[in-house]
């Protein structure tokens, strides 16, 4: 039991990453990854929301009408995700006026309602718990890493920090969407170079 | 989802899923309202001081805090009230007495003046309109002989990332600074172009601004409003080149 447990959590940081392996929540990842900021608070506010509607759907899921079922999971997302909104309205202005709508569009994402739906609504609220814990992680990792590639080539710096050498000249195509597709393929390709899985065409 | 259930039953459980849903909400958004309104407000002064030309950031980037913010606002800006209609500041009128909607229709305009050793050397009003998609919010502050500009921001807006939104980067609100806007006695217009000034005007133009490629609608959206609302305020600084 520990294990399995153990496995829901691991599982989709790495063998099963939802935007690596899955390829779910790209749209947010090439959007707010030109800075490592923007991308860590996108990343925890999409984990909770993840974490927290698996749970609550969970503990809940004898008594969702099987009819209605997609319907409830929305407006259980939604709130969770207007709630983070406003958190983040509320103490971290600069930072949400930089995620503009994306926040709001966590409700979209693919991740969210596809862990309800594959996971939430089949099992215990423990696992289930861990499971929006793991692919939050797992979404976060890739973000930090696409993040990082991106402020530190185009800005020279790492959580605003000064990395590069004094007069290091931006590259501005880092900071466009092209630099961030550039880099989730690449890190697509070698992820799936590492741990050997490939899409049997 | 084990067995089947009865209407009723979905109904009841959607209506309570709603209502807690929704009490949740409601109170959030009541708890959180006064910090969400304190950091907008925060905001539109930080701004005020960008276009007053006012580091807001410090070496690292970071933005400087509420409480200094405030102090500026205390010891160096006034606010004062003018009247839309005439150009006359209007006694005992502050921010507070103004409503959006008289904002909006021009009817009561704000003002603010930077002093320094009690003298006035710089002013600034809020400036907005119609861009592509919605309305773009700045300040448009200009120096001490009232025919140049200091600075500009433009701080709100729904333009498109990357093109009209480029209207919020400090590459295109640093070209106005210095741009003349009066001369000779009367008002120049004021040009955001197309494509670039060195472009359009081959022997220099110094009323006129690099536009922004992709946004050639937002450039003359900006062009517009600044031009009526220089207009608008011009009732009042007539009198005070005057004197």
């Amino acid at each position: 039991m520990a294990n399995n447990l153990k496995k829901t959590i691991v599982d989709p940081l790495s063998d099963n990453n939802p935007v690596t392996i899955q390829i779910l929540g790209i749209c947010s990842a090439l959007a707010v990854t030109t800075k490592v900021d923007t991308a860590i608070v996108m990343s925890v506010s999409l984990t909770a929301v993840t974490a927290f509607s698996n749970l609550i759907i969970s503990l809940m899921r004898n008594m969702i009408p099987g009819r209605i079922r997609i319907i409830v999971e929305l407006a259980v997302v939604s709130t969770l995700v207007i709630l983070a909104d406003q958190l983040l309205k509320a103490y971290m202005f600069d930072i949400s006026r930089q995620l503009s709508v994306f926040v709001g569009l966590i409700i979209t994402n693919c991740i969210v309602l596809g862990r309800l739906e594959a996971f939430a609504l089949g099992n215990k609220p423990l696992p289930s718990l861990l499971d929006g814990l793991g692919n939050g992680l797992g979404y976060s990792a890739v973000l930090v890493a696409v993040a990082s590639m991106r402020e530190i080539l185009g800005f020279g710096t790492w959580h605003g920090i000064q990395l590069m050498p004094a007069g290091y000249q931006g590259n501005g195509l880092m900071l466009l969407a092209p630099g961030a597709f550039f880099g989730l393929g690449l890190l697509i390709w070698a992820q799936r170079q590492i741990i050997k899985k490939f899409e049997t065409a | 989802m084990s067995m089947p259930k009865g209407d009723g039953y979905v109904i009841g459980f959607a209506a309570v899923i709603c209502v807690a849903c929704s009490v949740l909400l409601s109170a959030a958004a009541s708890t959180l309202k006064a910090k969400q309104d304190y950091n907008v407000e925060l905001d539109r002064k930080m701004n005020v001081l960008k276009a007053f030309g006012v580091a807001t950031r410090d070496a690292n980037g970071k933005a400087i805090s509420g409480a200094e913010v405030e102090r500026i606002f205390r010891e160096n800006i006034k606010e004062v009230i003018l009247d839309g209609a005439t150009g006359q500041p209007l006694e005992g009128v502050t921010s507070a007495d103004v409503s959006a909607k008289e904002l909006a229709d021009r009817v009561k305009l704000p003002l603010y003046t930077f002093e320094e050793n009690g003298q006035v050397v710089k002013y600034a009003f809020p400036v907005s309109g119609k861009g592509l998609w919605s309305t773009i919010y700045g300040y448009l502050a200009l120096n001490q002989d009232l025919a140049t500009i200091a600075g500009v921001t433009f701080y709100k807006h729904g333009e498109t990332p990357g093109l009209g939104g480029e209207v919020e980067k400090d590459w295109f609100q640093e070209n106005f600074k210095g741009k003349r806007i009066f001369g000779e006695g009367v008002l120049i217009p004021f040009e955001v172009v197309k494509g670039t000034v060195a472009d359009k005007y081959p022997q220099g133009n110094d009323h006129a601004v690099d536009g922004i490629s992709g946004a050639t609608i937002t450039g003359k959206g900006v062009t517009k409003f600044i031009n009526s609302d220089l207009a608008n305020y011009e009732k009042y600084f007539s009198l005070k080149r005057g004197t």
